[in-house]
Formats: structure tokens, sequence, C-alpha cells
């Protein structure tokens, strides 16, 4: 298998007024096709800085980062935002749907953004709806359901328009015990069964314990890995 | 539009502000489209002598200083001028002081020649003509006091010491001056004892270019004799006769000018607010994909329906409001035919989108320049 995102010697500075706060000082990392990889550190040790990175709505300090062959690190805004409509789907903690949109109408959002017939839209939506369980939930406002439907409902959103590569920050924090069980399992479906590539921030083992591979991060660096070496060299 | 869902949901998302906002919007336009159309009102009566080519002379002294009828001979003798015409402003009134209108009398025999732009048909000009005491009315006024050709109505008096008391012979129509009532000036001087004396004389020039130099030539005759005239055209006569018209206008100007400025600051505070509540599903949407010009263009829109949606409200219901009531009744006969017209309602509704663009710019911008990570970490 292929490797699907590749990083290499990623750093990242953020510039707080005058000092800069050093959060990734090197990570270098190579995302296989079809994984299923969890991402664990305490708090603040810049996974989700990481996640951003991978999934082009951050860029970095330095270093390269590649997905699926485009070095994405180069990218302008413009093309950044073009690329991650066609390649990455976005999974949240707090779901994030538009609450003035029903469940049908949040899943449609990235598909508005291609040339799609307004037939051919509503088919993928009732698809992804169909595949997180939720096809009869459609005219459903995001306020009527409860956080395991929404979530689904954001899953929903995040596979419509096929991606390359989905992305999930802490997608079962806050969500209680069955509804997060439900959301992993769909997470797992969706790598098994649609052979999705899945990279997932998590704070919680049980959750890391349903991908294929965990890696740690600690102050900005990759301290062990299922991988091998993948950690940075220097500190 | 495959956004005009959104648009509008993020439109009437707060329900509330937004009805607010916009009947904040309607109340200011109403008020700014009434105050336009007021003004298009004087303006139309200002002008109202335009291309007529007539010149008006007055006492140098003041309006309510007559001149003598000897004068009229030697203006009619300069070159250039067609005819003149004798004409006094009465100032008289039907039943109740507040029922003000127009009343002048005038020689019957030049009225034709001197007031053209006053239409009358044949047999009504005749029937005037003919009656020592005849009216001619504007075809307003007529429909205002439900009068019929054939009416006998006496006036009340209020400068001069008489009622005049007339028949309605026939009706005229003029683009502007709609509610006037004429009557022959021999009645009136008789009434008053003949004292060959007038306060004003029309005269028409034959060449709008000479009107200049025909009015100065006018004033220069007379300068040194006992009765000195000052010569207006007829579009200065209005104008002076409306004196305050240039205040007026400066004070609605500055009065819709601060009205509008107001109402762009509380629409930005109300388009920042909405705009701010919305940082983490800008930054949702960023992420999806959407470009900066889009989310850009989704959220102008927004605003800008807002902000259209109020002043066609405001501004199409005192154009509505100005058809279905009477503004010259209720104002006593002080505003006829006031209307917002085309151009004013044009003029509004511009300014909505302008006041939409400027008001919701900036929280636009800002909100479509948005960082995703920022908005996701809702650090803005
Ligand atoms: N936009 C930012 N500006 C400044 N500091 C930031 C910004 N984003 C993240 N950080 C800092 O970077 C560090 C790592 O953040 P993050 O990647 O969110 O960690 P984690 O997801 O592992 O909790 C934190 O110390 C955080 O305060
Ligand atoms: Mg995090």
């Amino acid at each position: 298998m292929g490797t699907l995102v590749d990083i290499n010697n990623v750093r990242k500075v953020y510039k707080r007024d005058a000092f800069e706060v050093p959060v990734l000082n090197g990570v270098t990392l190579a995302v296989p096709q079809g994984d299923f990889l969890a991402l664990m550190g305490p708090s603040g040790s810049g996974k989700t800085t990481l996640l951003n990175l991978m999934a082009g709505i951050d860029r970095p300090t330095g270093g390269s980062i590649f997905v699926d062959g485009k070095e994405i690190s180069r990218f302008s805004e413009t093309q950044l935002a073009s690329w991650r409509s066609r390649h990455v789907g976005f999974i949240f903690q707090m779901y994030n749907l538009i609450p003035v949109l029903n469940a049908f109408e949040n899943v449609e959002l990235p598909l508005l953004l291609t040339k799609l017939s307004k037939k051919e839209r509503r088919e993928h939506v009732q698809a992804a709806l169909d595949i997180v369980g939720l096809g009869d939930r459609a005219f459903h406002y995001p306020r009527q359901l409860s956080g395991g439907q929404e979530q689904r409902v954001a899953i929903a959103r995040a596979i419509v328009t096929d991606p390359t590569l989905l992305v999930a920050d802490e997608p079962t924090g806050d969500l209680d015990a069955k509804n997060a069980e439900e959301t992993l399992d769909l997470l797992q479906k969706l790598n098994a069964d649609f052979a999705k590539t899945i990279v997932m921030v998590t704070h919680d083992p049980k959750a890391a314990q349903r991908a294929k591979h965990t890696l740690h991060l600690e102050k900005g660096l990759l301290v062990e890995g299922a991988y091998g070496m993948e950690t940075a060299a220097h500190a | 539009m495959k956004f005009a869902k959104l648009i509008r949901r993020n439109l009437f998302r707060n329900k509330l502000r937004t009805i607010l906002t916009m009947m904040l919007l309607a109340v200011i336009f109403f008020f700014v489209a009434t105050l336009l159309a007021i003004l298009d009102n004087f303006e139309n009566f200002s002008n109202a002598g335009e291309g007529a080519n007539r010149l008006v002379v007055q006492s140098a002294i003041s309006l309510a200083n007559l001149l003598p009828y000897a004068h009229e001979q030697k203006i009619r003798a300069i070159p250039g001028v067609v005819d003149t015409a004798k004409l006094q402003w009465i100032g008289a009134y039907y039943k109740e002081k507040s029922n003000f209108f127009a009343n002048f009398a005038v020689d019957v025999d030049k009225f034709p020649t001197v007031f053209d732009d006053y239409k009358v048909s044949p047999q009504d000009l005749a029937a005037f003509q003919a009656d020592r005491r005849g009216a001619l009315v504007g075809v307003d006024l007529m429909k205002r006091f439900n009068w019929k050709v054939g009416d006998r109505i006496t006036l009340k008096r209020q400068i001069f010491p008489f009622d005049p008391e007339l028949t309605i012979r026939g009706t005229y129509v003029h683009p502007v001056q709609t509610t006037s009532v004429f009557f022959p000036m021999e009645y009136f001087q008789q009434s008053i004892g003949n004292q060959g004396q007038v306060g004003t004389f029309w005269v028409k020039v034959a060449d709008p270019k000479q009107m200049a130099a025909i009015s100065q030539q006018i004033d220069a005759m007379f300068k040194n004799s006992d009765f000195p005239t000052e010569t207006f055209t007829e579009k200065e006569f209005q104008q002076n006769f409306m004196s305050m018209m240039g205040n007026v206008k400066l004070l609605f100007t500055a009065v819709s000018t601060c009205a509008i400025f107001m109402v762009v600051l509380l629409a930005a505070i109300t388009m920042s607010m909405s705009a701010r509540e919305r940082v983490t599903e800008i930054a949702v949407l960023k992420a999806i994909g959407f470009e900066q010009r889009l989310v850009l263009a989704i959220m102008l829109s927004e605003f800008v329906l807002l902000t259209v949606i109020g002043g066609a409200i405001g501004s199409y219901g005192a154009h509505f409001l100005f058809i279905a009531v009477d503004a010259g009744k209720m104002t006593q006969g002080f505003l006829q035919n006031l209307g917002v017209h085309a151009k004013t309602l044009t003029i509004c509704m511009a300014t909505a989108v302008g006041i939409g663009l400027v008001a919701g710019g900036f929280p636009a911008v800002r909100a479509s320049n948005l960082r995703v990570v920022d908005g996701l970490r809702r650090v803005v």
C-alpha cells in the first residue's frame, strides 16, 4: 500500500505578539493509504495542529507535507480551499453543523462547490445519510437531533464528496459512552468497508484502540510510533 | 443560485433582530422618501415658469406696493415683448382660512397669450372671458372642493376689502399649478374703486435669450420714476415667493443625511454581531472548501438583502401611501400632488444597497478573511 500522507520534518511556530510559541518541532510521519491512525498525547502537545496541517487548513513554518503525491504545503490559500473541497472530509468534536440548515442541507453543503446537478446531489446526500443510518432524519434540524445523531450527520457531510482523507479531531470528545461507541463503529466501518484513510485525534485510549495504529505526540514531537522511527531526530 | 437558501436562512436566523433592523430601515426610508418627495414638489413648483418665457414686474419697494397701469404701455413697447398682462394676487379663501389655494385677478383677454401654458378648451375660455364674474379653476382644485362648472362660489376677503362672488365658467390644466383660481381684473378693480394700480405685470418674451436684457431694460426704464420696478424671470419669482426654499432644501438634506448615517451605524452594529456569532460556522464553511470570495459574497448578499428589504418596505410604503391618500387635502393644499416618484424610489433603493455594502462591508470582509484554524478555536 502506498503512502497517502507524507510529512517531512514539519515545524510549526505560532507568533503570539512579540514572542514565538513552537508547537511542532520537526515531525516526520507517513500515513499509508487505507490506514486508520489515532494521534494521542497530552493537551497542548500539538495534535490538533498536526491534524490541521495534513488537512490543509493551516500551513507549516518549515518542512513539507505531501498528500496523495501533491505538496500541499506549497499551495496558495485558494488552491488549498479547492483541494480540501475535493480531498478532505472534516469531523469535529462539536459536530459544527450549520444550525439553520437541516440534515440533508448540511450534508449537501460540500456538494454545492461541485458541478453536480441537483438530482445528483440529492442521490449523493441520500447515500451518505444511509451509510450513517440517518436516511430517515434528512429533514431534521440539528437542534432536533441528539449529539450522536448530529455527529453522524457531520460524518455524512465529511464523506459525501468521497474524499481521499478523513480527519477527525476528538470526534467522541463530546459524546456519552454509547454514542461514542456508535461513532467509532461507524469510523471503523468507513475504514474497513469503504477503504477511507482516517486520521483521528483523541485522548481516549478506548477510542484509540479502534484504530489500526496509534502515535503519541509530546511537546511537539512524536515519541513512539507503530511505524517504527518516525520520531524527529532533533528536539 | 445554489446558495440562496443559505443566505435566506442566515438572514432570518435571529428573526427578532432581523425584523427590528428591517423596521428601523423601513421607518427611516419612509421618512427620507417623504422628504425627497416634498423637495421634489417644491422643485417642481419653482420650475413651474421654466420654458414659459415670462418675466414678472413688481414694485422694487415690496410686493405689497402696487404699480401704475401706465407702466404697462411702456413695457409692451419694448422690442421682443410679445404681450403683457396685469395680475393681482388676491389671497382670499373659500369658507375656511385653512383652505389654502392661490387666487388671482387677471386680464382675461390677455390670458391665452401670456399664460399659454395653461390649457383651456375654447368653449371654457370663451365662457370665462364673457362673464364679468367668471372664474377659471385648476382641475385639482375642482376635485378638492367637488366643484362643477356652473357652480357659484364666494371667496372671503383677507387683504382687499371685497369678497369675490364668482361663477365657475371653466377649468384649466397645467403641469404644476393645478389649484389656482383666476377671475377678471376689471371685477377686482371696480370692487376696490378703480385706483389704476396693480401688483404685477407678466411679460411674455419672444426669445428666451433676451429675457435677461429685457428684464434690465424694464428696471432701467422706471429707475428714476415714482414707481421703480424689479423684474424677475418667473422662475426667480417663484423662488423668491418661497424664499425659505433654499433653507428647507439644506435642512432636509442635512436631516436625511443624518438619518442615513445613523442607519449605517446601527446596521453595522447588527451585522458585526451576526458575523461574530457565526465565526465557527464560517470557519467550517472555509474548511469544507468555500473560498474567501464566496464567503464574502454570501455574507454581503445577506446584509444587502436586509437593507434592501427594509428600504423597499419604507420607500414603497411611502410611494403607495401617497397614492392612496390625498396629501393635498391633508396639508390644506400646501403639498399638491405629493408623490414618491420613480426617481426617488431609485435613489432610495440605491441608497439601501449602499447602506448594506458600507455597513456590512467591514464585518463581511473580516469574517471571510478569517483563518480557518482561528475560527475553529474561536480565538477571534
Ligand atoms: N492560533 C494559535 N496561536 C497561538 N498559539 C496557538 C494557536 N493554536 C494553537 N496554539 C498553541 O499550540 C499548542 C498546541 O495546540 P494544539 O495543537 O491545539 O494541541 P492539542 O490539540 O494537542 O491539545 C498549544 O499550546 C496552543 O496554545
Ligand atoms: Mg486539540
